[in-house]
């Protein structure tokens, strides 16, 4: 079902699955392209959740998904705010949980949730580095050369992958943590050996050009969540 | 685990182009020294590129320079190897 959630600076779509009681798991979706790759798996996920008798949520950030806005207003705490605004309009009297994708968990950390499932958490300044290396990729085919200082420098928005983005946003990306506060379960796959409370057999599909999906990986995490939502519930 | 020989280290960079550019098995497998990348593949473009680099990074251990990246190292897999057991064994 498609919803939506009011929040300080207008309002977005969220995307509502399964019962309209009990837990309910509100979804942050990585952040720029890695959101078109994996919003496959993510609503397969929650699809496969509610089979479980969860809830769940998907809310588009501001300047992200279905959203109207231009990711030029966009700061790293305007998807805080509105992430948080999401996770309150979901849950309303129901058990909250937060799940979050890749960059999704540097958007999660003021929202009130019972609990924190993170899969393949990512620090900022990594998401920084992958757009200024397509950006400096795209630029020596064409003979340029981009020089990443050119964030730390004051100016209009600058376009990284294809995206237009406001050096402020980048700025705060680049010191930005997963937020792991506790209770907080952490996933990665088996080809990534950072700490991780387990680790699953699966393909990293926020790298692949083509969007695809994953049944078998969808259906491991939405095990593995669903089982920890029931845990932190009780 | 750190890869300890050069096998190794090709056995993830092949792994990486698979899943990083979403190649079948068999095509990865039957990549060569010689089998031509950038330019040659459609699938590696520039946002392909940042991918590759990246997640050799996170597999390997090892940290990619801006300026160590350059045309010669993604022309072939054998290339690409090399510049991976370099940095990821020495």
């Amino acid at each position: 079902m498609i919803d939506h959630y009011d929040w300080a600076g207008g309002r977005e779509a969220m995307l509502r699955f399964g019962p309209d009681h009990g837990p309910v798991v509100v979804l942050a979706m990585p952040l720029f392209e890695e959101a078109n790759r994996m919003r496959s798996l993510a609503t397969t996920l929650l699809r496969l959740l509610a089979d479980e008798g969860i809830g769940g949520a998907l809310p588009d950030l501001p300047g992200a998904g279905e959203s109207e806005k231009s990711l030029e207003e966009d700061s790293l705490s305007t998807w805080q705010v509105s992430f948080s605004s999401a996770v309150c309009a979901a849950t309303s009297g129901r058990s909250g949980h937060v799940a979050g994708l890749r960059g999704g968990c540097l958007v999660t950390g003021s929202a009130a949730a019972r609990s924190r499932w993170l899969m393949s958490p990512v620090g900022g300044e990594a998401i920084v580095r992958d757009l200024v290396r397509a950006r400096q990729a795209a630029d020596r085919e064409a003979g340029a050369v981009f020089d990443p200082g050119t964030i730390d420098l004051d100016g209009p928005p600058i376009e990284l992958a294809g995206h237009v983005l406001p050096r402020q946003l980048l700025r705060s990306l680049r010191t930005a943590e997963p937020d792991v506060a506790a209770p907080c379960r952490v996933i990665r796959l088996d080809s990534d050996r950072r700490p991780a409370d387990r680790h699953i057999a699966g393909a990293p599909l926020w790298r692949q050009s083509e969007p695809g999906d994953d049944p078998a990986l969808a259906a491991t995490l939405a095990a593995d969540l669903a089982q920890w939502v029931r845990q932190c519930a009780g | 685990m750190i890869p300890e020989g050069q096998s190794e280290v090709e056995a993830t960079v092949r792994a990486v182009l698979r899943d990083v550019l979403g190649l079948s098995e068999t095509r990865a497998a039957a990549f060569d020294a010689a089998t031509p990348l950038f330019g040659a593949l459609p699938e590696l473009d520039s946002m392909a590129v940042a991918g590759v680099l990246t997640e050799l990074e996170d597999r390997l251990g090892i940290v990619i320079e801006d300026d160590e990246v350059d045309g010669d190292m993604l022309e072939t897999f054998g290339a690409l190897t090399q510049f991976a057991a370099h940095k990821a064994l020495t």
